[in-house]
């Protein structure tokens, strides 16, 4: 094992199969749980209004009076074929699926940024001033992120500041402003892609208000990690050499010292991956963000089972490449790390 | 008498930290001039390493603090220096090389890349693009002193000859800033530069790391250097090989250096002048030959008598009774008299002597009363 580029695809080919058994596990526990957990979902299905024929139809079109296995394993070889079946009311899972996952993408993305961009300096800051007042400002401020409630911190957002600095509350984009074709179905990049400048900047505005919310609520691990690792890279002997050389204290921090402490940093965002996805549910639900997450939650409510299993899938997907991707970073940043 | 480089007054430190204050370098005087190389020898513990990196002021303040003294480097007093304003002294002016050269080089760069940073500060510096020591510091003004001039050592090199095109060119560019980091890997004996160059500090081992870090140092070209136990932390051959090549490299370079070491032989090697340093305290200071053959201090002695080279088989090696004292309760007066021969009464009464020049031998000082009845120990 090394480090050439032979190396890294073996190790992203293996990481990618690993995928395999992840996917066979949540698809089987879900729809173990949802199926478990509703026994007669034609009841709901069917409406409030339904005579006991249309309901004993809507059973045995569903398969439900065979028994769970049976219909585990049919469900199974429709998935693999591509085929993620519909809602209750009709509607194809995947298509939905596919328009609501970047909407969702875009929104994870511009939290990063901002987890990026903010919390980790803010931990640089916190480490070179440590014990002393901006130490205790900055942990104030990201301890307060944490200890927040994703549903209050996103409701704050949306009553109060949200009016307060004229922001849009609700959405992805304004269905005033001229309509640009969606391929992407991100907002921001569908507008740059039809060029449509007024439409980049409804679409940012629309960004601000919940991925704030997400990147507040999750970005003290961010900041406390950043802490963490430059105080312990801060007394190493190479940072000592770094200023003897003559370099400004702003780029022995952010140069010698935070490429060091970036290495735990990524990994622990990687990992918090998943705590990202289940407060998206909650922000997209009170932004009503046309991601996974409210496409999740309706699902659920619904009664969708075909749904739930498929966000499921892509949450998955999500968790498992976004942890991949951090192994990368991981690696492009510490030149001791082999592809394995 | 030529202008002295470096002048360490009075120098005080302290670690304040929960359990007390720590007195780890009281009241030290010391001056290095320009071309000498300067040792400071003494147990773990006795202040030496806290005094290295007081004089770039690299201590973290707090804990560290420093309540007295004067840091003259070239006449300016690296105590009133604004903390922002340090990285223009460090590098070109003085450089440092550490003890462990496992951690001394950043793991996430590579060999060019860290060499490349120091060549390419020292360049700026040179053609004055930006700030820095040599030319730009207030409250010293070169032209005016009589030669010579402590930044002749700065200013007149005996590095490796550069050609003079390369010298002029303005632009640091990436090429002459590899064709002087090449240089410098081959000044350290480091065989096949191109290849380490391109290498990260983990793919070499414990003395190629140092080499580098001497080659980093001394490409800054800088007018002090401080080397805090360079070779303590390499096995002993490795250890041999450096202290040989830096033994070359002073005779080469004549920068001024300030060795510290435990190692009384390494500094014998090494040092034209000494310091001894005992709890915190200098309690010798001259030209090493003086001090080895006619050490003036009780504790001098007795480090020199507890050299095991002089003793080989018979019976117990000598050693001195008693322990070092503690740094945040240091015994009144001179600090070493629970355990020396020679105490009498007044040597408990503070404030203690202080280093006073020895009749007889120019440069050589002592901070001892009886320093006279020193020879007559065994």
């Amino acid at each position: 094992m090394g480090r050439s580029r032979g190396d890294l695809i073996v190790f992203v080919g293996k990481r990618l199969l690993t995928l395999l058994p992840v996917l066979l596990g949540v698809v089987t526990i879900t729809f173990i749980f949802t199926h478990l957990a509703v026994p007669n979902p034609c009841n709901v299905w069917s409406g409030p209004r339904a005579t006991q024929s249309t309901i004993q139809q809507c059973i045995v079109n569903n398969d439900l009076d065979k028994p769970i296995f049976n219909q585990y394993a049919s469900y199974l070889g429709k998935l693999v074929v591509g085929e993620w079946g519909a809602s209750p009311r009709g509607v194809p899972v995947l298509p939905s699926i596919l328009a609501a996952f970047p909407q969702t993408l875009e929104l994870v993305l511009a939290a990063l940024v901002l987890m990026v961009v903010i919390g980790i300096p803010l931990g640089v800051i916190a480490a070179s001033n440590s014990g002393r007042w901006l130490d205790h400002i900055v942990r104030t401020f990201y301890l307060s992120g944490w200890a927040t409630p994703t549903y209050l911190a996103a409701a704050v957002l949306s009553i109060a500041v949200g009016p307060l600095l004229g922001l849009p509350r609700n959405g992805a984009f304004t269905s005033t402003v001229p309509p640009f074709p969606q391929p992407f179905h991100m907002s921001v990049l569908d507008a740059l892609v039809a060029l449509n400048f007024s439409g980049v900047v409804d679409a940012i505005a629309h960004l601000i208000l919940p991925a704030s919310a997400l990147a507040f609520v999750n970005m003290g691990i961010a900041t406390r990690m950043t802490r963490g690792s430059m105080l312990e890279v801060l007394p190493m002997d190479y940072v000592k050499t770094a200023r003897m050389k003559g370099i400004s204290d702003f780029f022995v921090l952010y140069k010698h010292a935070l490429r060091n402490s970036l290495i735990s940093t990524v990994t622990v965002i990687g990992t918090t991956m998943g705590g990202i996805l289940s407060t998206l549910v909650v922000i997209e639900e009170i932004f009503l963000w046309p991601g996974l997450g409210s496409y999740a939650y309706e699902a659920i409510t619904k009664y969708n089972f075909n749904g739930t299993i498929g966000a499921v899938i892509f949450f998955a997907i999500g968790v498992v490449v976004a942890n991949l991707i951090a192994d990368f970073v991981y690696g492009v940043l510490d030149p001791r790390v082999e592809w394995r | 008498m030529p202008e002295p480089l470096l002048v360490v007054e009075d120098l005080s430190i302290d670690y304040e930290v929960g359990a007390g204050t720590f007195h780890a370098v009281k009241e030290v005087s010391f001056r290095i001039d320009p071309g000498r190389v300067v040792g400071i020898v003494g147990e773990t513990g006795c202040g030496k390493s806290t005094l290295a990196h007081a004089i770039p002021r690299l201590l973290p303040e707090p804990p560290a603090r420093i309540p007295s003294g004067k840091i003259l480097f070239r006449g300016m007093d690296i105590l009133k220096v604004p903390k922002w304003k340090l990285p223009l002294v460090r590098g070109t002016g003085i450089s440092m090389i550490f003890q462990e050269p496992i951690n001394s080089l950043n793991p996430a760069f590579r060999v060019f890349d860290q060499l490349a940073e120091a060549v390419r500060i020292r360049r700026l510096r040179e053609t004055g693009k930006s700030p820095g020591l040599a030319p730009a510091m207030e409250g010293f003004d070169y032209s005016k002193r009589k030669v010579p001039k402590p930044g002749d050592v700065l200013a007149k090199p005996v590095l490796p000859s550069v050609p003079e095109g390369r010298k002029l060119a303005p632009a640091v560019d990436r090429q002459a800033l590899r064709g002087d980091a090449l240089e410098y890997l081959r000044l350290v004996r480091i065989n096949d530069p191109e290849t380490i160059l391109g290498l990260y500090p983990h793919e070499l081992s414990g003395g190629m790391r140092q080499r580098i870090m001497i080659a980093m140092a001394l490409s800054e070209r800088p007018s002090l250097l401080i080397a805090d136990e360079p070779t303590s932390a390499l096995d002993i051959t490795i250890q041999a090989q450096v202290l040989t090549l830096m033994k070359e490299l002073i005779e080469e370079i004549r920068t001024s250096i300030l060795f510290i070491s435990h190692d009384l032989g390494v500094i014998a090697e090494m040092a034209d002048d000494v310091g001894v340093m005992y709890a915190g305290h200098l309690v010798e200071f001259g030209p090493v030959a003086e001090v080895y053959t006619q050490p003036r201090h009780p504790y001098t002695k007795a480090l020199l008598r507890a050299n095991p080279r002089q003793y080989k088989g018979d019976g117990p090696l000598p050693s001195l009774p008693g322990s070092v004292p503690n740094l945040s309760r240091l015994p009144p007066g001179c600090t070493f008299h629970p355990r020396c021969a020679l105490a009498r009464p007044e040597c408990r009464e503070p404030p203690g002597p202080r280093l006073e020049p020895v009749s007889g031998s120019p440069g050589h000082r002592t901070a001892c009363y009886f320093s006279e009845e020193v020879a007559t120990l065994p």
